[in-house]
């Protein structure tokens, strides 16, 4: 017989020994399943999730397989319900039930947007109502913005985010602007979709800022999309003050793929949210409608206390990883501009754990395409992972930088990974490859 | 074992690779990119017929089934595969090993493995439920999933005006809880009118069924209406029955209702599936209920988006919308696809058994009905329907003594089995109105019925012990009165 749960629903494990901050040797242990010979600069796609934190999951879904019906009756929404008095906590939420559990913000987003799309169809928003985006906002942003908001009638307005950028200032003015179009137009701002921290390229948004912004122009609803935000920058819902806020655990919260939250500030007046995968509970709040959407494996969402756990081993907790992730990433980015002769994508002050990195123009990176097949030649020849951003040059400005890389400082890192991106992309300067070269082989 | 998008390499990908990643981890992250890397529906060459096996030299003997399942709680009377299936030690070996190929480079696993994993386990559903074309086969978490995205296309075309305010959708009173939700959530809510299929219960002949079904349809077409969509089941949940969806389908075709949504979220592996013989226009069931695949994976079969074939979305948009619903589904943001990744083991699994799949669900059906007549034979009581409308489920009535007055008592007196005689099986309770039917029928006092299911790791015992677990219950007097009411 398994040892029994506890209160809380948890599944007892082996007791660990007293110890001080975790070390370096210890945490080449938590991460030894990753790829040895891979230099894994890309934390921000896919995030990474330590040893500790699988065996915990493990233990959930054993305890699943050996009895569903137990499982389902006593020890699932306990559980569930823990972790999300711990998100509650480390997010500075007011109210439990402001925090669902979902997949990932790709689902948030579709919970949010397909909110609004009830509300165009059901005539709460009108035909020509307005939504804001961020044009870098997140492919599959996008496309569910179109799926969801111009299916239902609704007109998109995209703001352009200057690259490389300087100050939060740039970033403000161009939110401003789109703002004014809307006014211009008038048309009413039903919803802004804002990113904490972009994707491609990447950069950290004043949200905050942008959220007042938007309280004092009237418009309905905020939505933060904060895919990247959890453990990488702080996160404080209250001192946002957005109306909707999603980031993933699976990214920078050292959760297994994958678990998210949502964030629904308690609004009585609006119809309320709903998980798009209607079960039984539905009717019951999106919280509760999202703990229970069919037979599926819930453990990742399980695991949050055991990704504290982690977390608290290191100086500093959150905070602390935070903090030396940014500080690291930054003196690598500077390392990879001095050694490349190039240029970082934002001021420090405006990264997290992830910073755009030039890559000297003689690569030719001119398309998507190129950008790609450039990834691909880093990690198949030099066994690097990290993503390239291709930027478009505007009118055609020659000098101008096309392409960045992106990468990511995570604990598991360590500086030698980034001498051998340096090293790859000074070998490639040295044999004159460009990507036409890699894209015709 | 190099794997590249190129037509020949993907047909011997799918023909020759072991079901689960080579052993050998870094020989796999060696591999040739592959550029996207996605397949995007073409198969090359038909795929391998994993799904009609060979028989086996040497069947898979009880002691190794025993071992696949060692893992379940070995004091516990399972009884009720229905709810949340099961899955073999061999196959979760195998998921392991695709979760950890993930962990270990997931970028290498995206770009290279993921889509073809997914193609793979697409043309062996193909092949399962002879399905006309592999862009027709989507993988979806399960059939809840499935029913929001169809029942979501429903609502899209209610509030876009092809259906209209009234216009009806008809489904059965049995329907899943879930699935009736969902039906209020997308349907009603954006103006439809929702007719329910009363169906008798207990249940002597398909002929009772088809009747009920024809006198809704009348309903709906009532004043001139337009029945836009069926919701049929094909096996019920709770009381289970199998639906004859051949025929309601083809009841369907005549009345002129637009579309067929079978929900047969219990049919894969337990009764036979052929979407081209049925006909539907949408047809779902669940993988890990009956095919022994982890928790959870489920396949929607519809037919490709053109004029006459409407363009499904999953509700999760990522940057695959718009490239039909098999490809959008196979990419909904980071998460675990390895339950999805895992069915070419599971087709591994059942060929070790004799005649495969057929056999496992012949002989889960026969032992069923077995045990089924076995406890109303202890118990004097009656079965829920006759042996050939049942699977490898069967409803069995409760003595009428126990009082089983209300769902709460039927949870209650669930709970009590499982923790006093470890028991495990789900308990339906039958509605006052339903017990007037009854009565006339002979079936006077019973309220309640257990859902008892048969799967390859249960054995007669745990049927005794159910057996014997209502009988001292009778015998001591019980009555569902004296649980507390908490």
């Amino acid at each position: 017989m398994m040892s029994p749960a506890g209160a809380s629903g948890l599944p007892a494990k082996p007791l660990q020994p007293a110890s001080t901050h975790i070390s370096a040797a210890e945490i080449a242990e938590e991460f030894s399943h990753h790829h040895p010979s891979v230099a894994r600069l890309n934390n921000g796609s896919f995030g990474s999730c330590p040893a500790s934190v699988s065996a915990a999951q493990l233990r959930w879904q054993r305890l699943f397989l050996r009895q569903p019906d137990e499982f389902y009756f006593h020890h699932l929404k306990p559980g569930i319900l823990c972790s999300r008095a711990l998100v509650r906590d480390l997010i500075n939420a007011v109210d439990i039930e402001e925090i669902s559990l979902v997949d990932n913000a790709t689902t948030a987003v579709a919970i949010v947007l397909q909110h609004a799309s009830w509300s165009f169809a059901e005539g709460a928003f009108r035909k020509g109502d307005a939504v804001v985006i961020f044009q870098h906002a997140y492919p599959a942003v996008k496309k569910a913005i179109h799926a969801y908001i111009a299916r239902s009638g609704g007109h998109v307005i995209e703001v352009p985010l200057a690259f490389p950028v300087s100050s939060d200032e740039e970033i403000i003015r161009e939110f401003c602007n789109a703002l004014d179009r809307a006014k211009a137009e008038g048309r009413r701002v039903r919803l802004a979709v804002i990113c904490h921290v972009t994707s491609m390229p990447s950069v950290v948004i004043p949200v905050k800022e942008l959220t007042a912004i938007c309280r004092e122009a009237g418009v309905d609803q905020v939505f933060v999309d904060g895919a990247h935000s959890i453990g990488n920058v702080k996160v404080d819902v209250q001192d946002i003050g957005a109306d909707f806020y999603t980031s993933n655990f699976h990214k920078w919260f050292f959760c297994p793929p994958s678990a998210a939250f949502l964030y629904a500030q308690k609004a009585p007046t609006s119809p309320p949210l709903h998980h798009p995968v209607v079960s039984h509970e539905y009717g019951n709040g999106l919280p509760t409608e999202s703990s229970w959407i069919g037979t599926r494996d819930y453990s990742s969402q399980l695991v949050v206390p055991s990704a504290m756990e982690f977390i608290s081993r290191f100086e500093g907790g959150i905070e602390g990883i935070q903090e030396r992730n940014h500080e690291s990433v930054v003196k690598m980015g500077k390392m990879l501009a001095d050694a490349w002769e190039t240029l970082l994508g934002s001021p420090p002050g405006m990264c997290s754990s992830m910073i755009m990195v030039g890559l000297p123009n003689c690569l030719g990176v001119s398309s998507e395409t190129d950008a790609l097949s450039l990834r691909s030649l880093l990690r198949e020849e030099f066994k690097v992972e990290v993503p390239v951003y291709f930027h478009p040059e505007e009118d055609k400005n020659h000098g101008v930088t096309t392409g960045y890389v992106r990468i990511s400082h995570q604990v598991y890192n360590v500086e030698d990974e980034y001498y051998r991106l340096r090293d790859a992309v000074l070998k490639l300067v040295q044999d004159g490859i460009t990507c036409s070269m890699i894209l015709s082989e | 074992m190099a794997e590249s998008s190129s037509p020949a390499a993907l047909t011997l990908a799918l023909t020759s690779q072991p079901s689960v990643p080579g052993m050998d981890p870094h020989h796999q992250d060696d591999c040739p990119e592959n550029g996207l890397g996605r397949g995007n529906g073409e198969t090359n060459g038909p795929p391998a017929k994993r799904s009609r096996p060979t028989p086996p030299l040497s069947p898979i003997t009880a002691a190794e089934i025993a071992e696949e399942f060692s893992h379940h709680d070995l004091s516990v009377a399972r009884i009720n595969n229905g709810s949340f299936g099961s899955c073999p030690g061999s196959v979760l070996s195998a998921q392991a090993v695709w979760q950890r190929l993930f962990l270990r480079q997931p970028d290498a696993f995206y770009f290279n493995h993921l889509q073809p994993g997914l193609l793979r386990s697409r043309a062996i559903v193909k092949d399962l439920i002879n399905a006309a074309d592999i862009d027709e086969v989507s993988l979806v978490d399960n059939a809840t999933t499935a029913a929001a995205i169809v029942l979501q296309h429903v609502s899209w075309a209610f509030s876009e005006g092809v259906f209209h305010k009234g216009d009806a959708v008809v489904m059965l009173h049995y329907a899943y809880g879930a699935v009736k939700k969902s039906i209020h959530a997308y349907v009603a809510r954006a103006g439809g009118h929702v007719i329910e299929v009363p169906l008798p219960f207990p249940v002597s002949s398909n002929e009772e069924i088809i009747r009920e079904f024809r006198k809704a349809l009348d309903l709906g077409k009532a004043n001139g209406r337009r029945v836009r969509l069926a919701v049929i089941d094909h096996v019920t949940s709770m009381p289970s029955v199998v639906i004859p969806v051949k025929e309601l389908t083809k009841i369907c075709r005549q009345e002129g209702v637009d579309q067929v949504f079978v929900d047969a979220a219990h049919a894969i592996g337990n009764v036979e599936v052929d979407v081209q013989d049925i006909d539907a226009d949408f047809y779902t069931s669940n993988l890990h209920k009956w095919f022994f695949c982890p928790p959870s994976v489920a396949f929607l079969h519809s037919k490709k988006c053109s004029s006459s074939a409407p363009c499904l979305h999953h509700p999760v948009v990522s940057q695959e919308y718009g490239k039909g619903l098999p490809l959008e589904s196979a990419w909904i943001g980071t998460r675990d696809y390895s339950s999805q990744l895992v069915v070419p083991s599971v087709i591994d699994f059942v060929n070790r058994f004799d005649g495969g799949i057929l056999g496992i669900r012949t002989r889960n059906h026969d032992k069923v009905v077995e045990m089924g007549m076995m406890l109303a034979q202890a118990w004097g009581t009656f079965l829920g329907s006759p042996p050939e409308m049942c699977c490898s489920m069967i409803m069995v009535a409760l003595p009428g003594s126990l009082g089983v007055s209300s769902e709460k008592d039927a949870l209650k007196l669930r709970s009590l089995l499982r923790e006093e005689y470890r028991v495990e099986v789900p308990i339906h309770y039958h509605r006052p109105k339903d017990i007037e039917a009854g009565r006339q029928n002979g079936h006077s006092g019973v309220t309640g019925y257990v859902r008892i299911s048969y799967q390859v790791y249960n054995t007669v015992d745990d049927y005794y012990r159910l057996r014997d677990a209502v009988h001292k219950l009778v015998n001591d007097g019980f009555n569902c009165g004296m649980l507390p009411s908490k």
